[in-house]
């Protein structure tokens, strides 16, 4: 099983490192657009690329190379469903993509983090093609996280939670396939989530109960909970 | 007793009788409490109930000043603190021979009580599947799946629930998002996956209208009985088409 998962990343390495190089370029304009000359149509774009680049993982990465596995089918329509969410939020201005200010650095960390990736391949001693880029799942899953970070006025609540459910495959993954990589998207996962959820809760605008400071320490204890499970794995 | 005190205590019990109705009590509750609330304001009550409306007419003890109301039962989120506290209410009415302002006074502080955060329910549901699925037999990572599973799929229950659309269409896609993404522990080649799959829907499962048609048929309420059963089975049916759809992608590889 595991064999078969790092072959399929390096037969999906050898054929398309030049469009991962043209998608990571574009996703680099775009992000720099965003915090220097933010427009309309950069949002706009940058939710397009997010729709394409999530088709890309379903349909290039998984239904063209991943096949070889077991239930790739799942995650083709999984990350079809991250896909559905951009294009609804493309639809509807669910999120904004504009900066608020808090946790910008976390968010910049975060945009960096998917380069790192081919970096701690090569360092354990992986040779390319068989190593992780930027342009695998849990990378472009990470990216996301930080683009929402980064951008956070306004989020995508439902990509959040759906990059939030494949950090916890991500966390599974470290055990199962040995892919230490993925470590980086289960670290930054969880303190996002706790960000994000405090962020909603101090947004909404009418009384509710439980108090904030319950709902915080349940938040707290539910990251917790799965840092303790990152820790195992 | 003059014709505009019957018709305020008619209005009165409409308005309580549709929030108890709407909130999920079951229906000789509904009836019984109201009933305590007239004899305590001295008046006879009497109560019909569907689905979606229900009939009361309130007369003084000869029958001679009455007065009729036909109401629509509004939707709420099932609240068993309403339920609690509105039949308190209609006790502390009985017992401490309230006035028709001072119970009104009390039910308008009952229901304007800051409601349940929506966040904080989002992540209890979600426990709860998780917990769930680990009573199921699930091991910890079926159950972490399980957890956001149920939490997309809540949050997309909520959303779509937001914006009015459907609520037989809230379920489709609410237990085809949440099944979908619990699918996701069979590529990972998790022993339990199958549990986890299984177990992310049933934060949809209407068990409270279940045990409400099952009571109110059997304390002889068989119309709004049995519309609550048909209600409940038609949510069913609907996580069912939303779990076979993904079935059908996932187990036979539709695609």
């Amino acid at each position: 099983m595991e064999e078969i998962f790092w072959n399929s990343i390096a037969d999906y390495n050898a054929a398309t490192w030049p469009w991962q190089i043209v998608l990571m370029s574009i996703a680099a304009v775009l992000t720099l657009i965003l915090r220097f000359r933010p427009a309309p149509w950069a949002k706009t774009a940058m939710k397009i690329y997010m729709v394409a680049v999530s088709l890309w993982i379903a349909f290039v990465y998984y239904m063209a190379y991943g096949s070889v596995r077991d239930y790739s089918n799942v995650m083709t329509i999984f990350w079809c469903l991250i896909a559905l969410s951009w294009l609804y939020d493309l639809a509807t201005g669910f999120s904004t993509f504009q900066r608020s200010g808090k946790s910008e650095v976390w968010g910049i960390i975060m945009l960096v983090l998917p380069l790192a990736y081919p970096f701690i391949s090569i360092s354990r001693g992986l040779v390319f093609p068989q190593i992780t880029t930027p342009m695998l799942p849990s990378s472009v899953a990470l990216y996301m996280l930080g683009m929402l970070m980064a951008f956070n006025r306004k989020i995508n609540f439902f990509a959040f939670l759906l990059v939030l459910h494949w950090s916890v495959i991500a966390i599974s993954k470290i055990g199962i396939f040995k892919i230490p990589e993925d470590a980086l998207l289960a670290a930054a996962c969880i303190p996002s989530m706790v960000i994000f959820v405090l962020h909603a809760l101090k947004a909404g605008d009418q009384q509710h109960k439980p108090s904030y400071t319950v709902v915080r320490m349940l938040v707290i204890a539910v990251a917790l909970v799965l840092a303790g499970c990152m820790v195992a794995a | 007793m003059t014709q505009e005190y019957i018709i305020g205590i008619a209005n009165f019990i409409a308005r309580y009788l549709s929030y108890m109705l709407g909130a999920g009590v079951h229906t000789s509750r509904v009836v019984r409490n109201s009933k305590r609330i007239g004899t305590a304001l001295g008046v006879d009550v009497s109560i019909h109930t569907s689905q979606k409306t229900a009939t009361l007419t309130v007369s003084d003890h000869d029958g001679q000043v009455f007065s009729t109301k036909v109401v629509d039962i509004p939707a709420f989120p099932i609240s068993f603190e309403w339920n609690a506290d509105l039949s308190a209410l209609s006790w502390a009415a009985h017992d401490e021979k309230l006035s028709l302002e001072a119970i009104e006074h009390k039910f308008d502080e009952i229901i304007s009580k800051p409601r349940m955060n929506p966040i904080f329910v989002l992540f209890m549901a979600s426990l709860a599947n998780a917990s769930f699925c680990r009573l199921f037999g699930g091991d910890i990572w079926a159950m972490l799946i399980t957890f956001t599973a149920t939490m997309v799929g809540f949050f997309t229950r909520q959303h779509l629930t937001r914006r009015k659309v459907n609520h037989y269409i809230v379920f489709i896609v609410s237990a085809f998002v949440a099944s979908i993404c619990a699918s996701t522990a069979l590529a990972l080649g998790i022993e339990t996956a199958e549990i986890a799959l299984a177990t992310s829907v049933l934060y949809l499962v209407p068990g409270v209208p279940l045990i409400n048609g099952l009571i109110d048929i059997t304390d002889g309420h068989i119309q709004i009985g049995i519309s609550r059963f048909v209600n409940a089975f038609m949510l069913i049916i609907c996580i069912a088409i939303g779990m076979s759809v993904t079935l059908m992608l996932v187990k036979d590889s539709l695609l």
